[in-house]
């Protein structure tokens, strides 16, 4: 049993991205949160643009650093999580449902094919220490 | 890597290991705005182990320091400490010091890890100067409440105005005890035998208003004050003229590198380290390029989110024309809009309470 949620696909980037009704929903991972540090700005898409997979889409910045947050798969990003320009924080504190980045739709689901599950993210996150 | 002697203190409360030049230092305990803001609220616990501390000892070993830098200690009133830095012929800045005039001529100078192999043979080229680094723990703590706590371990820090320094005992052990610190809050820096720190650390560690801060606290909190850190913001390649150090050189006196410091104050036209803030929460990073209307005019040395002026700010070498403050520029390589401000950038302090 991993310690991530079994129903999100895993990009070596540290994005996780999951089925959300006819869309999908995307964030990065609490491994992710956790080497950032206190997340203090998150850079979101424009809803409606088009993006592929390993697009750079979003950005996040912490204290210590700042990195780019890359697309899981192709699609359309849909929605984005406003309440991220407020409180940045909500990404560290709940990294795979509050503190969803954004949501795509028209998703490429051959690219999700191409993903990690979250045993072989879990493998993939030991070997990196 | 070299560990202090409170290593194992900062893996029992989970502090994450980072390499500091080459020193084993914990970058955060509990997470670095938490550990920003408790020191700006209650007080805060550092562990400056890795720092250069040397003793220096009657007149000539006094003179001889004095040739060094370009502080004049022979200025200094006992009781206190003055800011200033070692320069090479040139006028850079191999490490900034600050000496305490315990004495007459009782000096306790304080530098940094990073620099120590070139400045500790420079400052013991003298007999009676001794580097007293590896034998001395470096316990801080900041904040308001900084005072009122430390006053219950050693009495004598009530006596201590912002600056001043003495020496004190605890459980009958000689230390120095300093009323100064990098994060703008009232505070101590106390210069203490290996053998106690771990006792001295957990003691204050029992104060419910003290909590461990580590290095990325400790940057956040010495930005916000425009704090310059050596081996970041300068190095041998900036003077002290553009380090912002400009008011802490002892032109009345000799020191290494006072000819070429003289001649580049009277060419001027050099740039000079300067406060910068963002209109958000994005914040600027070192080694970004400044740019003035496209063209690039100057360099980030520091740079982060600032937790307690909820912005981005750093610290940037300018042109002398840019910094007067509200001068907007622009920063890296998505041209991040920054403004030039004014020192300190977090202004309610406690330091001089």
């Amino acid at each position: 049993m991993s310690q991530y949620p079994n129903n999100c696909k895993y990009t070596k980037e540290h994005e996780w991205i999951r089925a959300d009704g006819a869309a999908y929903v995307v964030g990065i991972t609490s491994f992710a949160a956790e080497q950032l540090g206190d997340v203090t700005y998150v850079d979101l898409p424009k809803p409606g643009k088009e993006v592929k997979q390993g697009d750079s889409t979003a950005a996040v910045e912490s204290v210590k650093a700042a990195s780019d947050i890359y697309a899981p798969a192709g699609g359309r990003v849909s929605a984005v999580n406003d309440a991220l320009a407020d409180a940045p924080e909500i990404v560290n504190q709940s990294p795979f449902d509050d503190g969803w980045f954004f949501k795509l739709e028209n998703v490429n689901a051959a690219d999700l094919d191409s993903l990690m599950d979250a045993d072989a993210y879990e493998k993939y996150v030991g070997a990196q220490h | 890597m070299r560990r202090t002697p409170l290593h194992d203190e900062h893996l029992a409360l989970g502090g994450k290991v980072v390499d500091f030049h080459g020193w084993a230092l914990p970058v955060q305990f509990a997470g670095i705005i938490e550990e920003h803001n408790h020191t700006r609220a209650k007080a805060a616990l550092f562990d400056c182990s890795h720092m250069g501390e040397f003793t220096i000892r009657g007149e000539a070993a006094v003179k001889a320091f004095g040739d060094l830098v370009c502080l004049d200690p022979l200025k200094i009133p006992v009781g206190r400490g003055k800011y200033g830095a070692m320069l090479t012929e040139n006028g850079g800045i191999i490490d900034d010091v600050i000496a305490f005039r315990l004495g007459e001529f009782d000096f306790y100078v304080v530098t940094n890890a990073g620099p120590l192999e070139i400045v500790s043979p420079k400052i013991c080229s003298s007999s009676d100067a001794v580097d007293v680094s590896d034998d001395t723990a470096k316990i801080d703590i900041q904040g308001p409440s900084a005072r009122d706590i430390l006053a219950q371990e050693i009495p004598e820090c009530t006596t201590l105005k912002y600056y001043q320094a003495r020496r004190a005992q605890w459980k009958g052990v000689d230390i120095v005890l300093a009323r100064t610190g990098y994060t703008g809050e009232l505070g101590f820096e106390l210069f203490i035998p290996n053998e106690i720190s771990v006792d001295l650390w957990r003691k204050l560690l029992t104060y419910p208003d003290v909590k461990p801060a580590g290095l990325g606290a400790r940057d956040t909190l010495r930005t916000e004050m425009c704090y310059g850190l050596s081996g970041q913001d300068f190095d041998e390649s900036r003077t002290p003229l553009e380090a912002g150090m400009a008011s802490f050189i002892a032109w009345d006196k000799d020191f290494v590198g006072r000819h070429a410091l003289a001649k580049k104050r009277d060419a001027g036209g050099y740039p000079v380290l300067t406060p910068i803030k963002t209109s958000d929460r994005r914040a600027p990073r070192h080694e970004f390029e400044v740019k003035n209307n496209g063209e690039v005019v100057g360099v980030v040395t520091s740079g982060t989110f600032g937790p307690s002026v909820g912005c981005g700010i750093g610290l940037a070498y300018i042109p002398e024309s840019l910094t007067r403050p509200g001068t907007k520029l622009t920063a890296g390589p998505r041209d991040l809009e920054i403004e030039t401000t004014t020192i300190p950038i977090y202004t309610k302090g406690t330091c001089r309470v």
